[in-house]
């Protein structure tokens, strides 16, 4: 296998492992918020995930590997089939919101309860995010939260590091629940 | 074959046993990749035996929630509450297959560790050195998850594993810490454990 095609397999492997997590943390978000935009947002990355795993199957079995190598591509090929369970078992807890069922107080409270949670916050005008782009903000090395999308009036947007935060946005953002307060105190500005 | 644990319905608030089941799901996720990663088939068996527990949960879930609904609506309610509960479970069902390549020594590909290192929450494994700061502290003082933004999965000390240590368990030298979280509170770590740093800002 050359260089460049072992790139392409890392490269897919990445977004399929990011892209899956992703989805997980999106999932409950739209719980959490009773937000059928997130919800929905999970079936279109469930459909993205679908292509992507399938390129990442041909990337493999074009790898042109020997007998002795079998053994280590099939242990990619089995890590895909991972990404892709875990994608799978995110769409169906977004289904909850899409088939528009009430979010039941247990469920929210559970969420909100668990290691790691889901929250969202306004960037006021004071925020020092205010203007700052994702890259520069540095929020996950600062609270430990990552920005999963912003809301932006009535648009969704997923987070690049050059996305720039502007007041007024709405940040959904996961994590460790003990930087919730941190990150809710730097998108509020106090 | 496994031994069947004999199932029994045990009055736990749905809530509790959902919360648990996330967190572990999770935890499991983190741990399997670990192993895939660390190549331990300590923390490989430990993902199988969680997986066991989850799904205990899930049944005592279920029991709970036949018994909370009264009516129609009840049911509608919490259909939510089942959902989720067995997505919590195809996930454990995913972490435990990771770990199934593992332990069945499927082989891990090159690629896979070159991925790892470009995933947005980054995995690491680093031993407590003897001036380290880390040593002899407990988790909640350390409190690593605001500070630096990452979490400790695992510890372990000797031949023994600490999963999911808690706010009371205490750092030793000499331990191996297994921990994920953004690639700067990573790097940070790393240093803390080798003593190369020993400031841990607020």
């Amino acid at each position: 296998m050359d260089e460049k095609h072992f790139k392409k397999i890392v490269d897919a492997l990445v977004e399929l492992k990011d892209t899956s997590e992703l989805m997980l943390d999106l999932a409950y978000s739209s719980i959490i918020l009773n937000s059928p935009e997130l919800a929905r947002e999970v079936q279109e990355l469930e459909e993205h995930m679908d292509d992507l795993h399938t390129r990442f199957e041909l990337l493999v079995l074009s790898s042109g590997f020997t007998p002795e190598e079998s053994k280590d591509f099939l242990g990619l090929i089995r890590l895909g089939v991972v990404t892709e369970e875990i994608a799978d078992a995110a769409a169906k807890m977004g289904e909850v919101v899409l088939r528009r069922l009430k979010t039941h107080p247990v469920l929210k409270l559970a969420v909100e309860e668990a290691e790691e949670t889901v929250t969202s916050a306004i960037v006021s005008e004071e925020s020092i995010l205010n203007g700052k782009t994702i890259k520069e903000a540095r929020i996950a090395d600062e609270t430990g939260m990552w920005i999963l999308a912003i809301r932006r009036g009535k648009r969704w947007i997923r987070p690049k590091p050059s996305t720039r935060i502007e007041a007024g946005d709405v940040l959904i953002a996961s994590g460790y629940a003990e930087g919730e307060e941190d990150f809710k105190r730097l998108a509020s500005g106090h | 074959m496994d031994e069947w644990e004999k199932i029994e319905y045990k009055p736990i608030p749905v809530r509790a046993l959902l919360v648990e089941m996330k967190n572990l799901s999770e935890l499991m996720i983190d741990l399997a990749y670990s192993s895939a990663l660390f190549h331990s088939y300590e923390l490989a068996e430990d993902v199988l035996e969680l997986e066991k527990k989850v799904d205990n949960l899930a049944l005592l879930l279920k029991m709970n929630i036949m018994i909370a609904a009264r009516d129609a609506k009840d049911a509608e309610d919490l259909l939510g509450v089942s959902l989720v509960s067995s997505s919590a479970d195809k996930i454990s069902d995913a972490a435990a297959d990771i770990a199934y390549i593992v332990l069945h020594g499927i082989g891990i590909h090159p690629a896979v560790r070159e991925a790892f290192e470009r995933v947005e929450e980054r995995l690491g494994r680093f031993q407590v050195k003897q001036n380290s700061i880390l040593a002899s502290k407990k988790l909640k003082e350390l409190r690593l998850a605001s500070r630096i933004g990452v979490d400790i999965i695992a510890i372990r000390r000797g031949r023994d594993w600490i999963i999911d240590p808690k706010g009371s368990d205490k750092i030793l030298q000499g331990d191996v810490l297994i921990a994920r979280g953004a690639p700067a509170g990573i790097d940070e770590l790393k240093e803390l454990a080798q003593g190369t740093s020993r400031e841990l800002e607020d």
